[in-house]
């Protein structure tokens, strides 16, 4: 048995398996088909100051190896969660981690000081593609990004703050070394690139909201890319995400630089994922006679050119 | 609910582009009609193809189903011996109280499995008029199942097979003549569920529907499924549904 644990920002994980914001909700449904406690931790659906309707449906597409989605960040308000799912997820065992969005840097700075304290650690989504105000205004520039990340960082407090990245940018790196600058404990990557899908019979784009956010198993090569652009970029840990299937996916991205991994898509694909891809790492370690997943950390070799 | 190694017992057309497919899931599940199932199609399909179950009889189970893209386009292809990740059952289904002693189901294209599992379970319990709307005579299928229903009244739209009418046209002129039910139950395309709702709130009858949505997980976590309710507020079609009130939600 591998040591699959990993330590972030002071916050132990039993295994560097989450759940990706927004495909998982608050654990509940997933908990009705395996314990979810054995999940490393759980990234909430983003949580807003008020709750919010999200976007008219259709919601989502398909497309070969991918899948485009535009919520537009439903969900039942902070206050709405502190109330009913926070102490249930928390007890439930894995680290929790409350997603967030906002249309102000107030209320970013509001949110995060709301759930300061509460949760193990904030994720601050700058770069939720599919509503104007879902803060991918604030997430493309590395002045904005820098802007954001301080502001909430004062409201997060001691709770170690995640800044969730955009993929729809000029440079990673950039972007990446702003929210360190700006305080960030920790780095989450990739969002989802935004795209569209379109029905050729009615001359319409599938989606209600025109363009989506897309994920799953065809956009990993690009995660994995900025995944390692922005571990070199910066000394923070990443958590690196984008198309991870199976153990093999998440590996990349260890290996790329990150010192976990958060999983999507594939929850959609297969409920059963994260737990079949933790043993998955499990073996794979035994296998290759590595003792601690945290020592595949960074451990790419570049080849020589 | 359950995610099923389930393999393909069949697989067959059963009317102009709707197929019907049957599974062994290896055990028994338990089953409440107008609940469905979500099947993995594979490859680079990673969303699987949400389905209503039309019947569960011991370890098998049908879904039929109509090609409309490259998913449904794939299952129709996959013959006897073949297994699927089949999640199920999903959904709310269908419940008729102790005290509606007559059913009216009202249904129209691929809305018509749903109600084919509701007649299969209350089959001899209750008394049950079919109200089936079809595009012509090619689109008819289900007629083995309906014709069990205490009245079953077939129609079509340009006149091929039945009257020239659509299913609430039927269900319209059979209130007409006195045949009123305690509970509607119907499943459709949106302008029949629309037509449905005026009817029976002019009539004042109780009435429930089956909605279709494109869903993501369909368990209820990612809010992509939502219809919405006439308090201003989302239900999840997965989860909170398929089947809703009808004074519930907006058609």
């Amino acid at each position: 048995m591998a040591n699959l644990s990993v330590n972030i920002c002071g916050v132990p994980f039993k295994n560097p398996v989450i759940a990706a914001s927004g495909t998982y909700g608050f654990g509940r449904e997933f908990h009705e088909l395996y314990d979810i406690g054995q999940i490393g931790g759980v990234s909430t659906k983003g949580l807003t100051l008020e709750p919010r309707l999200g976007n008219p449906v259709p919601r989502i597409a398909e497309s070969r190896g991918v899948i485009l989605n535009a919520v537009g960040l439903q969900n039942p308000g902070v206050e709405h969660f502190i109330e009913s799912d926070l102490e249930w997820l928390r007890s439930t065992g894995p680290v929790t981690i409350a997603n967030v969005a906002g249309k102000t840097l107030e209320d970013y700075e509001k949110i995060c000081a709301r759930l300061s304290g509460k949760v193990d650690m904030i994720e601050l989504n700058i770069s939720c593609p599919n509503v104007k105000s879902g803060g991918m205004a604030f997430g493309i520039k590395p002045e904005t990004v820098e802007e954001v990340t301080r502001v909430a960082k004062k409201g997060a407090g001691n709770t170690p703050l995640i800044v969730k990245l955009s993929p729809n940018v000029e440079s990673m790196a950039n972007n990446a070394k702003a929210a360190e600058n700006g305080g960030a404990d920790a780095l989450s990557l990739i969002n989802t690139l935004t795209g569209m899908a379109i029905d050729i019979e009615r001359r319409k784009p599938i989606i209600a909201n025109n363009t989506g956010g897309v994920s799953g198993a065809g956009v990993k090569p690009i995660a994995v890319r900025m995944t390692y652009e922005a571990a070199q970029a910066v000394q923070l840990p990443v958590i690196g995400m984008g198309g991870i299937t199976c153990a093999e996916d998440a590996i990349e991205f260890l290996m790329a630089g990150a010192v976990a991994v958060q999983v999507g898509t594939a929850n959609f694909t297969d409920p059963y994922a994260m737990p079949k891809i933790i043993k998955g790492l499990n073996d794979w370690c035994d296998r290759h006679g590595v003792a601690n997943v945290s020592d595949l950390t960074g451990t790419l070799q570049l080849n020589g050119r | 609910m359950k995610d099923y190694k389930a393999t393909i017992v069949s697989n067959e057309k059963i009317a102009e582009n709707i197929y019907a497919i049957t599974f062994d899931l290896g055990e028994q599940a338990e089953v409440r009609c107008g609940q469905f199932g979500n099947i993995s199609v594979g490859g680079t399909h990673l969303l699987r193809r949400p389905i209503a179950i039309c019947k569960a009889d011991g370890t098998q189970v049908t879904f039929c189903y109509q090609i409309k893209g490259e998913g449904t386009q794939k299952l129709k292809t996959m013959g006897a011996g073949t297994s699927l990740n089949v999640l199920m059952p999903l959904g709310n289904g269908f419940f008729v109280e102790e005290n509606e002693k007559k059913i009216a189901l009202v249904g129209g294209g691929v809305g018509v499995f749903p109600l084919i599992s509701v007649l299969r379970q209350y089959y001899g319990e209750k008394i049950i008029s079919a109200y089936i709307g079809y595009r012509n005579k090619d689109a008819v299928c289900g007629v083995d199942e309906f014709t069990k229903a205490t009245r079953f009244v077939g129609v079509t739209d340009d006149g091929s097979y039945g009257e020239k009418m659509n299913a609430v046209q039927a269900f319209e002129a059979d209130l007409a003549k006195g045949n009123r039910p305690d509970v509607v139950l119907a499943c459709g395309p949106t302008p029949m569920l629309r037509a449905l709702k005026t009817v029976v709130e002019k009539e004042n009858l109780p009435c429930y529907v089956s909605l279709e949505e494109r869903m993501g997980c369909g368990i209820g976590a990612c809010l992509v499924c939502v219809c919405d309710l006439t308090n201003g507020q989302h239900a999840r079609v997965c989860k909170d549904g398929p089947v809703f009130n009808a004074k519930d939600v907006e058609v």
